[in-house]
């Protein structure tokens, strides 16, 4: 699995189509993204272990502001980060993207 | 020897600070600035502390005032987080703002031997919030800049992953 991260916008999704050369309709196929939205709908070990069945997992970095003001707001933003931890640790990939760019963390460039 | 660890929320920064600090010789001390006020913070104090067991740190707590702590002689200092005891000098009661908090680090830099600061990447929400938190915001960058300025080591946590911005990993 190759997991791509990076902040909002930054061409996360443009970057591994291209790189992998694949049609809008392989991308569908294989790829899941803005998977940040999901983390609190189940378990953080189960949903890692769904979200890692995928070849291409994409995520937003999304704990990059201030505390937000509300506990919900916290979880939610905390529980994001942990998800991408835990893709990130089963990845054989990891890249980040920002502003286009790509930055390879872990694994070999794809 | 000093260390600055970065990273956002959620980014694993802790557990790499930890790691880090576990490759030093002498005792180990880890220096929480959290000051428990209510169950979020417990919970995450309680999950910290969790995260440390077995590692070999003594814990001290101390929100503010660095300038008095004492530590063992040759002491690796794990101090978490930076974030944390700007806001507490910033908005308590000691009321010593961001020069007590240098003045802290620099005092507790020349009385251990390695000083390792957790600090918050808190600035890629914007600029729409009050004065006050633009306040708080700016004092925590240039904090963060004077460190990373005489570190040894920068190293941002991404998802869980080292992204060295200066100098070399041991």
């Amino acid at each position: 699995m190759i997991f791509i991260t990076g902040p909002l916008y930054a061409g996360k999704k443009d970057y591994i189509r291209e790189a992998l050369r694949l049609s809008e309709e392989d991308f569908h196929e294989k790829a899941v993204w803005d998977v940040e939205e999901l983390a609190l709908t189940e378990s953080p070990e189960l949903l890692a272990e769904k979200l890692a069945r995928y070849e291409i997992v994409i995520a937003n970095e999304i704990g990059g502001g201030l505390v937000p003001v509300t506990p919900e707001e916290r979880e939610k933003r905390e529980a994001a980060g942990r998800l991408s931890c835990r893709l990130a640790g089963k990845a054989e990939t990891v890249i980040r993207v920002c502003c286009g760019l790509p930055q390879l963390l872990k694994g070999d460039w794809p | 020897m000093l260390n600055l660890i970065l990273g956002g929320a959620g980014s694993g920064k802790s557990a790499l600070a930890e790691a880090l600090v576990q490759k030093f010789p002498g005792p180990r001390v880890y220096l929480a600035t959290m000051t428990a006020t209510d169950t979020e913070s417990l919970e995450r104090i309680r999950r910290h502390r969790e995260m440390r067991k077995g590692k070999g740190f003594m814990t001290l707590e101390r929100g503010e005032n660095l300038a008095g702590v004492q530590v063992p002689e040759g002491a690796n200092v794990l101090l978490e987080d930076l974030a944390n005891l700007l806001a507490n000098e910033m908005f308590g009661p000691n009321n010593g703002g961001p020069d007590a908090v240098w003045r802290g680090l620099e005092g507790l830099r020349s009385r251990c031997a390695s000083l390792t600061v957790v600090s918050s990447d808190v600035f890629s929400g914007g600029r729409n919030y009050e004065e006050e938190s633009l306040r708080y915001l700016r004092n925590l960058a240039e904090l963060n800049r004077r460190l990373a300025g005489g570190a040894e080591l920068v190293v941002e946590a991404v998802c869980g992953i080292p992204n060295v911005l200066k100098g070399k990993l041991p």
